[in-house]
C-alpha cells in the first residue's frame, strides 16, 4: 500500500466514524483549553511576564534564563521550598503505603467481615472533609489557650509559631485523612485473592504469619507498584490545602511548611514574584515529567506488567 | 394420590435442605467464613475498633464544638465534654442567611453540574475511544494520558484563565477545568471494555440504532455502577474545592461553602490581629464575629451533607476504585 493510499484509508477511516470524533469533542476541547494551554503557559517562565500583554506578548526575558537566575539569588528559599516538597512526597508515600497495606491486611483478616465492613466505612470519612475544614478541626486541638493539646498536658506551646512540631503534625493529620481511603484500594485486592491458596498453606503446616508474608504481601505488590509508579508524577506537587490551610499560612513555619505549591500559591494571592514563581513551576513541572519516566523505564525493565506505558 | 405427591414434594424440600447445607459448609471451608475465632482475631478486632475511634474523635470534637456555649470554649477550651451546650454557634451560623443559602446554592450548582458535565463528556470519549476499528482511537488515548504525566501548575493555569480567557470571577473555572481526569476516562473505558458486553451494543446497531442512541439507550445505563462510583469522586471534589474558588471568585454571590469557611477564618486573623481597634470596639465586634463555636456549626454545615450523602454511594466506591487501577 503507498503512502497516499494509506492517508486515504485514513480519512475514509475518520470520516466512516464522524460521530465518534464528535463524540470525543467535547472532552477534546474541555482538555485542550483548561489542560494543554497552560503547559504551553510555561514558557512565561523564560518571559518578562507582564499583565498587559499577556503571557504570548510578553517580551522575552533577556537573558533568556534570567527568571532561573532568581532560583539561584534566593538559592535559600529555593533549595528550602524544593527540599520540604520532597521529604513530604517520601514521607507521605512511604509511611501512607505502609500504613494502607496494613490496615487493609488488618482488616482482611479479620474473620468478623460486618464489623470489618463497618469500621471500612467510618474509616473512610476523613477523606470527605476538605482541608479548608481540617484546619479548624487541628486548631482545635493546638490553639495556644483553647487548644486541647496544651489543656490536656498542661503545656502553653505556641504550636503554630514553632516550626519543628509541624513535620510530625502534618504527618498525622495527613495520615489521618487519607489512609482509611486509600486501604480501600488494596482491600479490594486482597478480597479477590484465592482462599484455596490459604487452605493450601494451611495444610502445609503455614501458619498466619508466613501466609501474610508469601500469599498476602506477594498479592499486593503489582497494585503497590502501580501506585507508586502513578505518585512519582507528583513528586514535585503536595497537597496544597494541608500546607495552606492547616498551617494557617502561618509564616513562622515556613522552614519546615513550605513547599513549592503553597509558594506559588500565595506569590499568585500577592502576585508578587512572577519570575521567581515562573522559573520554580517550569522547574516543578519538567522535574515531574523526568521523574516518572524514569520511574517508568525502571519499572518496565522489571516487570513489564506493571509499567504504565 | 394428592396425599402421595404432598409427601413427595415434603420429601424432595427435606432433601434439598440437607443438600443447601452441606453446600454452605462446603462454601464455608472453602472461603473461610467460619473460620476459628481465636484469642487473636478478639485482639485484632479491639485494635482495629480502638484505632477507629481515634480517627472519628475529630470529626465528633467539630459536632461537639458547634453546639458547646461560646464563653465556655474561650475560657475553658475545646472539650469532649462542655461543662455548658448551646446553640448559639448555629444561630450564628444562621445569621448568615442569606450569603449561606447562596454558598449553598452555588456549590450545589458546582458539584451537580461539574460531575454532571464531566461524566457524559468523558463517557463519550470513552465510548468513541473503545470502538476498536476507530483509528483516531490510539492518538485520542494518548491525548487524554498526557495530562496525568505532565501539566502547567497553578501559576501558569491562573494566567491562562484570567489575563488570556478573561474568565475571572466565573463559576465556569470552579467546574471545567477539573471536569476531564485521565483517571476517570480510563476507569470509564476500562469498564466500557470489560463489563459492556460488545455483542449487546453490536445488536443494537444492526437493528439500526445510531450510535447517539446506542450509547444513551445501551451502554450509559449499563454504566451506571461506575458512573455513580466516578460521579461520587468528583461530586466530593467539586464540594472540597476551596483553592480555585480562592483564585477565581471574588463576588459574593458567587461565593462557595469553602471559600465561606476560608474567609470565616480570615476574618476572625484580621480583627484579632489589628491592634489599632480600640479594645472596647474589638470586644463588641467579637461578639459578633463568628468564633469558636460558630466556626465549628459551619464546618458542620460544610461537611454535613457528604456525610449524609456517602452511605448511599459506598457500595459502590470500593468497586469503581478497583477498576481504575486495571490500566487500559
Amino acid at each position: 500500500m503507498t503512502l497516499k493510499e494509506n492517508i486515504r484509508h485514513f480519512f475514509h477511516n475518520i470520516w466512516k466514524h464522524r460521530v465518534h470524533v464528535l463524540m470525543a469533542l467535547p472532552t477534546f476541547l474541555i482538555m485542550f483549553f483548561f489542560l494543554y494551554v497552560p503547559m504551553a503557559g510555561l514558557v512565561m517562565a523564560f518571559k518578562n511576564f507582564n499583565y498587559n500583554d499577556g503571557i504570548w506578548g510578553s517580551p522575552w526575558k533577556e537573558p533568556i534564563l534570567g527568571n532561573f537566575d532568581f532560583l539561584t539569588a534566593s538559592k535559600e528559599l529555593f533549595v528550602n521550598m524544593t527540599t520540604n516538597t520532597l521529604m513530604y512526597y517520601v514521607i507521605f508515600t512511604l509511611l501512607g503505603t505502609f500504613l494502607n497495606v496494613v490496615l487493609a491486611i488488618c482488616i482482611d483478616q479479620l474473620v468478623f467481615k460486618k464489623l470489618g465492613g463497618a469500621l471500612q466505612s467510618i474509616l473512610i470519612i476523613p477523606i470527605f472533609i476538605s482541608y479548608a475544614a481540617v484546619q479548624f478541626i487541628v486548631y482545635a486541638y493546638l490553639d495556644r489557650d483553647t487548644g486541647m493539646i496544651n489543656h490536656l498536658f498542661g503545656t502553653s506551646i505556641r504550636w503554630y509559631a514553632e516550626a519543628k512540631y509541624w513535620p510530625v503534625i502534618l504527618t498525622i493529620v495527613k495520615m489521618w485523612n487519607s489512609v482509611g481511603y486509600g486501604s480501600v484500594l488494596y482491600m479490594s485486592v486482597l478480597a479477590g485473592v484465592d482462599q484455596q491458596l490459604y487452605e493450601a498453606a494451611q495444610i502445609d503446616g503455614a501458619n498466619k504469619w508466613k501466609q501474610i508474608r508469601h500469599i498476602t504481601i506477594p498479592s499486593l505488590i503489582p497494585m503497590i507498584t502501580v501506585m507508586l509508579l502513578l505518585s512519582v508524577g507528583n513528586i514535585m506537587r503536595s497537597d496544597t490545602g494541608l500546607f495552606y490551610q492547616v498551617t494557617r499560612n502561618s509564616g513562622a513555619l515556613n522552614p519546615t511548611t513550605r513547599v513549592i505549591d503553597s509558594y506559588v500559591l500565595n506569590s499568585i494571592l500577592h502576585s508578587s514574584n512572577f519570575g521567581f514563581t515562573a522559573a520554580a513551576s517550569f522547574f516543578q513541572s519538567i522535574v515531574g515529567l523526568i521523574l516518572i519516566i524514569i520511574a517508568n523505564f525502571v519499572v518496565r525493565k522489571l516487570e513489564p506488567e506493571n509499567a504504565l506505558f | 394420590m394428592e396425599q402421595k405427591v404432598e409427601q413427595n414434594v415434603e420429601e424432595v424440600k427435606r432433601l434439598s435442605r440437607k443438600e443447601q447445607k452441606k453446600l454452605d459448609k462446603l462454601y464455608d471451608l472453602q472461603y473461610g467464613v467460619k473460620a476459628k475465632k481465636g484469642v487473636g482475631q478478639y485482639i485484632l478486632a479491639a485494635c482495629l475498633i480502638l484505632y477507629t475511634i481515634i480517627v472519628a474523635m475529630p470529626i465528633l470534637l467539630v459536632f461537639i464544638s458547634a453546639f458547646a456555649d461560646e464563653e465556655t470554649l474561650a475560657t475553658n477550651g475545646f472539650s469532649y465534654f462542655p461543662a455548658k451546650w448551646s446553640l448559639s454557634g448555629m444561630n450564628a451560623v444562621l445569621r448568615y442567611g442569606k450569603q449561606l443559602a447562596t454558598s449553598y446554592a452555588v456549590t450545589i450548582l458546582i458539584t451537580v453540574g461539574g460531575t454532571l458535565i464531566g461524566l457524559l463528556c468523558m463517557s463519550l470519549f470513552a465510548y468513541a475511544i473503545s470502538r476498536r476499528d476507530f483509528r483516531l482511537r490510539g492518538f485520542l488515548a494518548i491525548y487524554a494520558m498526557i495530562p496525568m504525566l505532565f501539566n502547567g501548575g497553578q501559576l501558569s493555569g491562573y494566567i491562562v484563565f484570567t489575563s488570556m480567557y478573561g474568565m475571572k470571577d466565573s463559576l465556569w473555572l470552579l467546574m471545567l477545568p477539573i471536569c476531564c481526569t485521565t483517571m476517570n476516562i480510563i476507569i470509564l473505558r476500562t469498564y466500557i471494555q470489560n463489563s459492556v458486553p460488545e455483542e449487546l451494543m453490536d445488536s443494537a446497531r444492526i437493528d439500526g440504532a445510531g450510535e447517539w442512541r446506542t450509547f444513551f439507550q445501551i451502554t450509559l445505563p449499563l454504566m451506571k455502577p461506575t458512573l455513580a462510583a466516578v460521579g461520587f469522586m468528583m461530586a466530593t471534589t467539586y464540594w472540597n474545592d476551596w483553592q480555585n474558588a480562592l483564585l477565581y471568585i471574588q463576588s459574593d454571590s458567587k461565593k462557595p461553602l469553602q471559600l465561606l469557611l476560608v474567609n470565616i477564618q480570615k476574618n476572625i486573623e484580621t480583627l484579632l490581629n489589628a491592634r489599632n481597634i480600640p479594645s472596647a470596639a474589638l470586644a463588641a465586634m467579637q461578639g459578633k464575629v463568628p468564633q469558636y463555636s460558630a466556626t465549628m456549626a459551619t464546618v458542620v454545615m460544610v461537611i454535613g451533607p457528604i456525610m449524609i450523602l456517602y452511605p448511599f454511594f459506598q457500595k459502590y466506591f470500593a468497586k469503581g476504585l478497583t477498576m481504575g487501577s486495571v490500566k487500559g
